[in-house]
């Protein structure tokens, strides 16, 4: 296993070389400009040509294309991760005030999801053809049907709005001595990021384990008597999980770059939010630093999600 | 004889100099007066105003809003089809031409007013096509062609949609003039140049209102370009918040305000806290180039004379006592005595010039910029021929700025130009200013100092307690982050979240005055929307 693992992080990076190549290239191809982002498009009419070519000399924007992925890359390869081309802040810095916020809203929606969606999910399944999976298959549809935005905007003006039970935003308060004042922040962000995926998962979890529950095993654990809490828990359930813990595996790196319309609605001030920010200024080495910390995330939890399956499931040997 | 021929040469030299009105000066039909009437004459802006703003914007007729500043014998190119009609008859319009109208604004707002001047145009026979412009504006908007007066054109659009938030009459009318750095649309007009000079040429407010009513006329003779609306200031407080006796006036700058004796209801734990944006999102934005369109930008920092709600400098600032020569050439300024720092360092006279000379290296408001670069000596300092400007001298705390030129602006400049304590910036390169450190938790010398910053997350002030002007009622400030124009304002001050702010969104405004606990206070200022009319002939 060791070899097999050594040779796939091998493999990982000319994927991650090629991968942020064309990302580079996507972002000079983009129709923004980091000057008229950070001088705004009233006032830059006010500045002189020569002053604005000033300043993309001294931000570097001047020199090729080629030479600023080069000079990033190496620095990228140094330890050195740039800095932002609009507050001049090192990158490492930004990301790392930023990151720990969309890891925790992400933790919290997978928890959300994978309690949710594997629950509901194996109840569907059990109850196959009944008026409950009916329900759940409804529910499930309309879950990945309503747009997160709207189902945040509908959140707001109920708890935060009408009900003032929750903060309308954000992630924390000067006030705030302890994580649970904290926690508040969280509940609508994750609910909402989560609600979206447990869908997914419960779909995911219902095949899975309506598949589990036809094997020839089970049936002899039905014909042996066993209580039926042991038959789909301890036998369908843990044959049921190998899709289930690749899917779920394969949903956190994508909630850390897919919780920017969350991010921008409650005002979490995340990765997204900020990666959002970036692209609209084009500001390059934040946006590369991003979507290479997101790639890497990726790939990381493919082959994690490989070893993961291996360990569940004796059948599979990685080669 | 003699009389009548040269009196016939000074006519034919008149004629060659200004291009007889109403008739085109090139081969673009954009050029012609009487077409840029019709065009005005077809909208019906009042009835754009009253249905997509809800009546929340004045119809403009010239760049200028309504008040002194403004002639009022202007013609106002009132809703009149038939008249439009006529006059592009009278143009020779050429009906197959498809106007390129662009615009960089990202609000719905936007696209339904361009879509209704589209209908309005259509039913005089005047097709356009709009486009949101991306990416590097000021190559696709502001490159004046390289030879100002015949062109051709060195941008590729007929009529662009934009605004300008002008802090001096200036700010409207100087970008007008032939060959200015961002004149993509007017080819040289001797005669407006002539006009806008003459409001440059003096320091004396009321001969400045005069030159500008003469230019107004002309501007409005020929109809430069096409102005649309005035879009006022909306000022939002909760009704927990009591600013006083301090009056209204252009939120986007700095006036007398007077923050020191708002009052506001403690919050459920007995501290006086004002809730409001414009906080950090990235950096606390540098006050050279937006002096005042962040609140963080008014409370951190003070400046040396304080202008009244109309932007009139009035009263003494960080300068105990300023004045201006007749002449208007020099200007005389001491010093407070015992003036501080947040961080407790005296701010000295160096820190007030050192600040100006930095402000003429970085990114700086125009206004600002060429007051300081009217400063005599400002060629050597700014070649490297010499260390400082000349024209600059020190006695004691007592500052004498000498001008090489009359600079109209020269008191508004020190009523919105910001010190800075220049320690922080000695190695900082001047045209990365913003990028500085310094602007992660800022050190002014306003009324309130960064407590805490959670940079786009909070940003906390508390009371300066060496404030000259005393300490103020409101113990500290709270900023959630936003930029000048937050999306979250209203959903914010719904959840009680907002004691002040202000805003230029109608849609906002709609939405903040159903609700009631809060007060929504309209206040006219200089901002302008138009269609710049490229009048170059085309490429």
């Amino acid at each position: 296993m060791l070899s097999y693992i050594i040779r796939r992080l091998l493999t990982m990076i000319p994927m991650l070389l090629v991968i942020c190549f064309l990302i580079f290239v996507g972002m000079e191809l983009m129709p923004t400009d980091p000057i008229s982002y950070m001088v705004g498009p009233e006032q830059i009419a006010n500045m002189t040509p020569e002053k604005l070519e000033e300043m993309r000399e001294a931000l570097g924007l001047n020199r090729p294309f080629i030479v600023r992925f080069f000079e990033w890359l190496g620095g990228i390869a140094r330890g050195d991760f740039g800095y932002s081309l609009t507050n001049g802040q090192p990158i490492k810095d930004i990301i790392a005030a930023k990151l720990p916020a969309t890891i925790e809203l992400s933790l919290y929606a997978l928890l959300i999801s994978t309690v949710f969606g594997v629950f509901l999910g194996i109840l569907s399944a059990v109850k196959r053809g009944s008026t409950t999976d009916s329900a759940l298959t409804v529910l499930g549809m309309v879950g990945i049907s309503i747009p997160e935005f709207f189902f945040g905007l509908v959140m707001i003006l109920v708890f935060a709005i009408n009900l003032k039970w929750l903060p309308i935003g954000g992630r924390t308060l000067p006030e705030y001595t302890s994580y649970w004042q904290q926690f508040r922040h969280v509940i609508m962000p994750a609910t909402i990021l989560g609600i979206s995926m447990t869908a997914g998962v419960m779909r995911y979890s219902r095949s899975s384990m309506l598949d589990a529950l036809n094997r020839d095993f089970l049936k002899t654990a039905r014909a042996k008597g066993l209580p039926k809490w042991r038959i789909y828990i301890l036998h369908g359930f843990r044959v049921a999980l190998t899709p289930v813990v690749v899917l779920i595996g394969f949903r956190l790196p994508t909630l850390v770059g897919g919780s920017v319309v969350v991010e921008q609605i409650f005002q979490w001030p995340g990765i997204g939010d900020a990666f959002v920010t970036a692209v609209r200024g084009n500001n390059y080495p934040l946006v590369m630093m991003i979507a290479l910390l997101t790639v890497t995330m990726m790939l990381a939890a493919s082959l994690i999600v490989d070893v993961l399956t291996a360990l569940i499931d004796p059948r599979v040997r990685l080669e | 004889m003699k009389r009548l021929v040269s009196m016939l040469m000074v006519v034919a030299l008149l004629m060659c100099v200004f291009p007889v009105l109403g008739e085109p000066t090139n081969s673009n039909q954009l050029s012609d007066p009487r077409v840029r009437k019709a065009l005005t004459y077809a909208i019906d802006m009042q009835a754009i105003i009253d249905g997509l703003m809800q009546g929340k914007a004045t119809e403009a007729i010239t760049m200028a809003p309504p008040g002194d500043w403004r002639a009022d014998d202007l013609t106002a190119y009132e809703y009149d089809p038939d008249k439009a009609i006529a006059l592009l008859q009278e143009a020779n319009w050429d009906s197959n031409r498809v106007l390129d109208v662009v615009y960089y604004y990202g609000d719905q707002m936007t696209v339904d007013l361009l879509t209704a001047i589209q209908a309005y145009w259509e039913m005089v026979g005047v097709k356009m096509e709009m486009r949101k412009l991306e990416g590097d504006l000021a190559s696709q908007l502001w490159v004046p062609p390289s030879d100002p007066l015949n062109g051709p054109s060195a941008v590729d659009w007929d009529l662009a949609y934009a605004a300008v938030a002008a802090l001096s009459m200036g700010d409207y009318y100087d970008r007008y003039q032939g060959g200015y750095s961002s004149n993509s649309y007017n080819p040289q007009d001797d005669k407006l140049d002539a006009l806008i000079a003459a409001t440059n040429a003096t320091a004396d407010v009321d001969e400045q209102i005069k030159a500008y009513h003469d230019l107004e006329r002309y501007e409005n003779e020929i109809q430069v370009n096409i102005p649309l609306y005035h879009q006022p200031v909306f000022i939002v407080q909760s009704n927990r918040l009591d600013r006083g006796d301090a009056p209204y006036g252009n939120e986007q700058y700095i006036y007398n305000w007077d923050i020191v004796n708002w009052d506001i209801e403690p919050d459920a734990n007995g501290k006086k806290v004002l809730l409001t944006n414009g906080g950090p999102m990235e950096f606390f934005e540098t006050p050279f180039f937006n002096p005042g369109f962040l609140m963080s930008q008014k409370v951190l920092f003070d400046r040396l004379i304080i202008a009244d709600e109309n932007l009139t400098p009035k009263y003494p600032g960080l300068a105990s006592e300023f004045s201006l020569s007749e002449d208007g050439l020099t200007f005389e300024f001491t010093l407070r005595d015992g003036i501080k720092w947040h961080d407790g360092d005296d701010i000295t006279t160096d820190d007030v010039i050192g600040s100006i000379e930095l402000a003429t290296k970085a990114v700086t408001n125009p206004v600002l910029l060429t007051t300081f670069k009217a400063i005599e000596g400002y060629e050597d300092y700014a070649s490297g021929a010499a260390e400082s400007m000349s024209g600059i001298t020190v006695d004691g705390n007592k500052v004498t700025i000498k001008f090489a030129n009359i600079n109209p602006n020269v008191l508004l400049t020190f009523t919105q130009f910001a010190p800075l304590p220049m320690k922080y910036f000695k190695d900082v390169d001047p045209l990365l200013l913003q990028q500085a450190d310094y602007w992660q938790s800022p050190v002014g010398s306003g009324p309130f100092k960064v407590k805490e910053v959670k940079m786009g997350e909070y940003a906390t002030f508390e009371r300066f307690e060496d404030y000259y002007g005393g300490q103020a009622k409101i113990e500290e400030i709270r900023m959630y982050p936003s930029g000048e124009s937050d999306a979250n304002l209203a959903k914010n001050a719904a959840a009680g979240q907002v004691d002040y702010a202000y805003t230029k969104s109608v849609e906002d405004v709609i939405a903040l005055e159903q609700m009631d606990h809060l007060k929504v206070t309209t206040v006219d200022v200089r901002y302008t929307r138009l269609f710049y009319v490229n009048k170059f002939p085309q490429k």
